[in-house]
Formats: C-alpha cells, structure tokens, sequence
C-alpha cells in the first residue's frame, strides 16, 4: 500500500470517529438518566450506529480515492474549455446527478414519504431537491465565468425564498430549509466544487477557494426555493381537485 | 436472516439507483471531454464500487441505529415536562455535532484566514458551534410553543441578509457555505429525526410541518456567526 493511500485511511477514520462519537456519547448519557429504554433497543441502535459509521467510512474513502482526484480532472479540462455554453451545460447535468446521489438528500426524501404517510412522494421531493441544484449550479457556474459578484445571486435568492415561503403550503416550507442543508454533501463536494475551482483557474482570477464557497452557498439555497415551488404547485393542484 | 438478505438487496438496488447517473456522466465526460489519464480513471471505477458498498452499509445503518437514536430521544424529551431540558438538548446535540464535522474545521481555517484580527480556528469552530446551537434550541422551542415556522424563517433571513451586506465582502461567501458545512451524512439524520419523534409525541403537531425545519434553520445560526464574526472590530 502506497504511504498516500494509508494517509487517507487514517484522516477518513478519524473524520468518521469524529462523527459517530459526539451521537453515541449524548445518546448514552440521555438513555443513562432519562431514557432507559430496554437492553435489546440500545444493542440494535448501538449497532446500527456501528454498522452506519462502518458504512460512511467506506463511502468516505471510495470518494476520497475516486471521486475527488477525478472529480478536480473533470473541473480542470471542463473550466479550460472555450464555449462557455457546454460548460454550463454540463455543470446543470453533474448538479442533478450528484444530488441525485447524495446520501443525506435520499435520507431526507424517505423521511418525508413516512412522515406523511405516503402523501407527498419521497420521489417528487428528490426532483425537486435535484432540479433546484441543477439550475443553481447553472446560475453559479455562469457568475464566475462572466465575473459577477455573489451577492448579486444570494440576496435576489434569499428575498425569493422570503416571498415564496408565504404562497408555499407550510409543510414544503420545512422540507424545503432541511433540503438545503443535506443537498450539499460529499458527492457536491467531489464534483461541483471541482467545477467551481476549474472555472476560477481559468479565469486566474486568484480567488480560488472564495469561487468554491460561493458555489456552496447557492447550491444550499437551490433546494429551498425548489421545494418552496413544489409546495405551490401541489397547492394549486388540489385546490383545482376541489 | 432471510430478512437481512432482502433488506440488502433492497438497499442495493437503491444505492445503485442513486450513483448510476452519476458514473454514466463520468465515464461519457472521461471518452469526450476529460480524458484524464488511464490510472486516475480506473481509480475513480474503484472508488465508486467502495462507495457504493458503504452507502448500502450507511443506508441501513442509518435505519436501525441512527434514525431511532434521534426518533426515541425526540419522544422522550416532552415527558419530563421540562423546557430547560428540551433547551439543553438541542443546544448540546447542535453544538457537538457542528465542533466535531470535519468540514467546518477546513471552513475555520478558511475564515481565520480571511479574518486580519487574528481570531484563532478553534474560537472560530466554537462560535460557529454556539450560532447554530442557539438557532437549534430555538426551533425545539418552536415546536413546543407550535408557532409558525414562516415567521421565524422571514426573520433568520432578513438578518442574514441585512448583515451580508455590510459584511467584508471576503466573508459573505464563508458565512453562507458555513450553514451547509454544518451539516453532515449523520448528523442531518439525527436532527431530522429529533424534530420528527418530538413532534409526534405532542397534540395537534403535524409530523412534516413541524418535524422538518430544525435542521435547515439552525444552520442559519452559523451563517448569522461568522457574519457577525466579520465585523467584530479587528
């Protein structure tokens, strides 16, 4: 095994133990004095828990060895490239499909399926999650490349998130802030950022890290107007059924 | 046993589902556009088998420990008849989960960089850690008191937004990538499910409405940190 490889074992197990240990920690402390829920619970959810973190710390490598040295090629030969159309373009395809991937996103979508007994559709809530990120990633991808600064993006897209969450059902305004915070995951990370710094090399704007972020933020904004829409959209439906 | 077995292949065919689109594009990228060398290609193949071999095991992990976790002590915490207690657990669950996520730790040095008056990434971390502590602790309370989440959201935002523009402009993009750094593959579920197990316990909550939201509007709380964090005087 090469010194490199046995690197990213060690930082991804120690990024995993630093995840899994703070859960377990408060959980045992709350069963401890107020919980007290029968043995057999604690040793399903204890390993559970374990069988989770094994499973992260794989996902994590396979992402750090694969995804992100991968991913940093495709932001490098895409951001060189001339035709600033292609570029967008392909970046709105990789925002769908890395959103489509990402563990937290799907996690979201189920619960929202069994929270409301089948109502709304993990599946819709996924698309819309996916849709908002493909265009947000567009819209990103199209501000570095023409210079324009971030805030020109953030404030119009938070004062829209503000307007819509009064015409959104209340239920699509919650699921809508929660999409936010899963959809950037590792697998954005891996590939979208990736985009981000390949576009600012190009451009040797020298605000690398800076252009990085600013892909982050929007990508976080993305879902929750997406979501906000789905949830005016069903309403309209229904209120058409009635 | 046999239960075990279909679960797998349940989960396989989901987490299969989730990645394909994503190494198709890839691999049509790498045969145009990319053409990275051969052995980076390979490895991202390989990657992607480990990847998915973790999201199976993540995924049902997630369902038998992790989600539970959250959901039992969510249930529990309105019994003791304590607000104090419900204010204490959120604060301490958003707060150590938010110090312990790796990223936020690469977000600090980011900001402790971008920051003339010396701030150190450990002061940084726990600020970041307390603004989204105190956001969570307020939406538990929410929850309890079944106030709108609309209001509250308007206001988080409208801060963020007032702030943001009299930030450094250096800062803005920090700030905002802090509320998604915030949260991570396992945390996220546990908040979630937090938020859904207290909401289900209590009269006339609905569990979307009320169980959703927690997540998303604590990481405000980071977002609203690092701004203010911005224009401390230097």
């Amino acid at each position: 095994m090469s010194e490199a490889l046995i690197d990213e074992i060690a930082t991804t197990a120690w990024s995993v133990i630093l995840a899994v240990v703070p859960l377990v920690v408060l959980f045992l402390a709350f069963q401890f004095f107020l919980l007290r829920l029968p043995r057999k619970q604690i040793a399903e959810i204890l390993t559970g828990t374990a069988i989770a973190a094994i499973g992260l710390f794989l996902f994590l490598l396979g992402i750090g060895v694969g995804f992100l040295p991968f991913g940093r090629a495709i932001g490098a030969a895409l951001g060189a490239l001339d035709q600033v159309w292609l570029f967008v373009l392909i970046g709105v395809l990789l925002g769908f499909v890395t959103t489509w991937g990402e563990p937290a996103v799907r996690v979201l979508a189920d619960q929202v399926e069994e929270a409301s007994n089948g109502s709304i559709r993990g599946s819709v809530v996924l698309y819309a999650i996916c849709i908002g990120v493909a265009v947000w990633v567009g819209l990103g991808l199209l501000r570095i490349s023409y210079a324009i600064p971030l805030l020109y993006l953030l404030v119009p897209g938070y004062g829209l998130a503000i307007v819509l969450m009064w015409f959104s059902s209340k239920e699509f305004v919650a699921i809508g802030v929660d999409a936010g915070g899963v959809a950037t995951g590792p697998l954005a990370n891996s590939f979208l950022l990736a985009l981000a710094l390949g576009a600012a090399a190009s451009m040797e704007s020298g605000e690398l890290i800076v252009q990085g972020f600013g892909l982050v933020a929007l990508i976080a904004l993305a879902p929750i107007i997406s979501v906000m829409v789905l949830g005016i959209l069903v309403r309209s439906g229904t209120r058409d059924k009635e | 046993m046999m239960n075990m077995f279909f679960l797998l292949r349940e989960k396989l065919v989901e987490v299969l589902k989730a990645v394909t689109p994503l190494v198709l594009v890839a691999c049509v990228l790498q045969f145009t556009l990319v053409q990275a060398p051969l052995a980076l290609f390979l490895q991202f193949l390989a990657g992607s088998m480990l990847a998915v071999v973790g999201m199976v095991l993540l995924f049902m992990g997630i369902d038998f420990g992790i989600l539970p976790m959250g959901k039992f002590v969510g249930a529990e915490l309105p019994k003791k008849n304590s607000l104090t207690l419900i204010i204490a657990v959120a604060f301490a669950l958003g707060f150590a989960t938010t110090v312990a996520e790796p990223d936020v730790l690469v977000l600090a040095g980011q900001v402790e960089a971008a920051s003339p008056g010396g701030i150190s990434r450990q002061a940084i971390i726990y600020v970041i850690g307390i603004g989204l502590a105190i956001l969570a602790a307020i939406a538990m309370v929410r929850i309890i008191g079944g106030w709108s989440m609309r209001y509250m959201l308007a206001a988080a935002y409208l801060i963020v937004l007032v702030l943001s523009l009299f930030a450094p402009t250096e800062f803005v993009p920090l700030a905002f990538d802090a509320g998604s750094v915030t949260t991570g593959v396992l945390s996220a579920p546990v908040m979630i499910a937090l938020a859904i197990g207290l909401s289900s316990v209590l009269a006339g909550r609905s569990a979307v409405s009320d169980g959703f939201g927690l997540l998303g509007f604590a990481s405000v709380g980071a977002i609203i940190a690092i701004l203010i964090m911005g224009m401390l005087p230097s």
